[in-house]
């Protein structure tokens, strides 16, 4: 889970159930850096319908790119493929709004690949001006998510 | 059949799968790089997702990637092309545990092969020769002996550690046997860190001859003829034709005998889909197996042209688990095909590569003459993948035919912004020794050095 930057992780098989949680990780801490196991590990079900991270080659790196767009605005962009939600749940409410202040570490939205969840940041200091993909939408790497305003 | 198929690669290969998914009404996905976001297959899909930056492990090489993009676009199967994954046993694994059908042989059928030593070890229990040489590695001067005394000079003394053509030096005799195996020694400890070495019959004058098979679900293997493969460059092929000259002109049994023992390796390996046995035969028409590629190969148009099988097509059946409709009688041979790669590089400067953009591009056209690229005019070819432009294919009703018509069509080809091998290709048609059809693996080393540069540079 630290390996993709995975915070919560819910699997549920007609024979087992396991919820994962990781403590909140303070300050700013780059993708690439590789921390020690969970320390609740499960051993996978022999044949595996949703890949478990295990199974990823190589570490994606979840971090959101940007781009400068003429008006000061830039683009937080999409790390991976996926498909984009804007809650953490269907119950609750979205990340983040038009007009929401985001520091690097705040968490924006969620995309999910393979049944997993991966949290996205905004790797950036700003306000949010644009919400440019509806929610459960597909998504590519590189395809734009947000405008921000920094600052 | 599929319904949607995500095309795990790039370049003339994904154009080349994206065209048999539509004449089958499959729908298609294209993947692409940032590098390759204006490419043609991107254009020519019915959607296109892009998977990461230009880095091949960055993008094309990412499972991870692949799979997510598989799912996003709710695709039934996952074809995987020629290199980057198509023959990683893993990733036909995790296709599967996601069910998406990998279109190829499945991971038993690559694990049976996955190297030259395992590949040996089938080939025996499928009865066919391989390369004498000592079992496993020779660990003393005497050992050596013996085994160049029971193979017979000459022989090639090669690192374990060693590939690419480097850690190999050939011996003629026991004196330079001794020499040679003592100095391969510390070589190869100096240059891979492991100083074992084994010993292997060196064919003089090889020739690389390469069969095509195809194999359903339900183990009906069916061979589809060879191709010549010896006109190479650094053990990177150039010109490939089929029939081959030396089979068609001198050994005309060996078709049957090997096509036969390529079959018997597939079965061996419980093989599916399409795949290539490769030999190596001397100039005494002896045969010995070398490896079998697990996936469509570069130049498998040549062997379409002269069956009029549409591989490519069979590939997607037999993955979607339709049987073979031929049988080994109701494949047929007819006329002549040659297949020039056309790559994007200076034949006049050691072939250095030259990536950049395409300004004019004329390809030529008429009756037995078929081109398989990506490539149009304003494309730039990215300095991140290799640099084939694309294939020229022609067919004629025999050699000599398909021959003129290779000649014709260069002249004709037309690329300008980067350097390319059409003149050099131009050359290979017109040099004496290729049209008689007298050539091995040594061809190109021989055109290079010594008089036959002008020819070259007269033609560019």
């Amino acid at each position: 889970m630290k390996k993709n930057s995975v915070s919560e992780f819910e699997l549920e098989k007609e024979d087992f159930k396991i919820k994962l949680k990781r403590g909140p990780s303070g300050g700013a801490t780059a993708p690439a850096v590789y921390e020690e196991n969970p320390t609740i590990t499960y051993t996978p079900p022999s044949s595996i319908a949703s890949a478990s991270p295990s199974q990823m080659t190589g570490a994606p790196t979840l971090a959101a790119t940007h781009i400068m767009s003429g008006s000061g605005e830039q683009e937080i962009k999409s790390p991976m493929i996926g498909t984009f939600y804007r809650s953490p749940s269907p119950e609750a409410g979205p990340y983040i709004e038009v007009g929401t202040e985001v520091n690097p570490d705040t968490v924006v939205c969620i995309i999910e690949a393979m049944k997993v969840m991966n949290e996205i940041k905004a790797e950036a200091k700003g306000v949010i001006t644009q919400i440019l993909v509806e929610n459960a939408k597909p998504v590519e790497f590189g395809q734009p998510l947000f405008k921000i305003r920094p600052n | 059949m599929f319904e949607k198929v995500l095309v795990a690669n790039r370049g003339e290969i994904a154009v080349r799968i994206i065209r048999a998914c539509k004449e089958l009404n499959i729908r298609t996905v294209a993947v692409y790089s940032e590098a390759d976001s204006n490419s043609m297959h991107v254009q020519l899909a019915d959607e296109a997702i892009c998977i990461g930056k230009s880095p091949a492990n960055e993008s094309y090489l990412r499972i991870d990637r692949l799979i997510s993009a598989a799912e996003i676009a709710d695709v039934d199967a996952i074809h995987p092309g020629y290199g980057f994954l198509s023959e990683n046993a893993h990733f036909a694994d995790v296709c599967e545990s996601c069910n998406i059908r990998f279109i190829g042989p499945s991971s038993r059928a690559m694990n049976a092969m996955e190297d030259k030593a395992v590949s040996r070890v089938l080939a025996k229990k499928a009865g066919v020769p391989t390369p004498p040489g000592s079992e496993g590695t020779v660990e003393n001067e005497q050992d050596a002996l013996q085994v160049a005394k029971k193979i017979g000079y000459p022989v090639m003394i090669k690192a374990v550690a060693g590939g690419g053509g480097r850690g190999m030096r050939v011996a003629h005799n026991d004196i330079s046997l001794v020499k040679g195996y003592h100095t391969a020694r510390t070589e190869a400890e100096k240059a891979f860190g492991n100083s074992g070495v084994y010993i292997e019959k060196f064919i003089e004058n090889p020739h690389h001859v390469e069969f095509q098979i195809l194999a359903d679900t339900k183990g009906h293997i069916i061979h589809l003829g060879e191709r010549d493969c010896s006109i190479q460059r650094r053990n990177q092929k150039v010109v490939e034709e089929t029939p081959s000259p030396l089979i068609e002109h001198k050994f005309r049994k060996l078709r049957d005998k090997m096509g036969k023992a390529a079959v018997k390796i597939a079965e061996v390996a419980n093989y599916t889909n399409a795949g290539t046995v490769e030999f190596i035969v001397d100039d005494k028409g002896e045969f010995y197996f070398l490896e079998m590629n697990k996936r469509i190969q570069v130049e498998h148009p040549i062997t379409e042209e002269v069956t009029g099988i549409d591989l490519v097509r069979y590939q997607i059946q037999i993955a979607s688990g339709e049987p073979l409709r031929h049988k080994q009688g109701d494949v047929t041979f007819r006329g002549h095909a040659i297949e020039c790669r056309i790559n994007a590089e200076d034949p006049f400067d050691e072939f250095r590569p030259s990536p950049g953009r395409i300004e004019m591009y004329y390809q030529p056209g008429g009756r037995g003459v078929r081109v398989d690229t990506h490539a149009y005019a304003g494309y730039t070819i990215p300095p991140t993948y290799d640099s084939m432009i694309g294939k020229l294919i022609t067919y004629g009703k025999d050699r000599r035919e398909a021959m003129d018509k290779m000649s014709r069509a260069l002249g004709e080809y037309m690329i300008t912004g980067v350097k390319t091998t059409i003149s050099f290709q131009q050359a290979i048609m017109q040099d004496p020794n290729f049209r008689r059809g007298v050539y091995s693996t040594n061809f190109i080393e021989h055109l290079l050095s010594g008089a036959r540069r002008e020819l070259i540079e007269e033609k560019g």
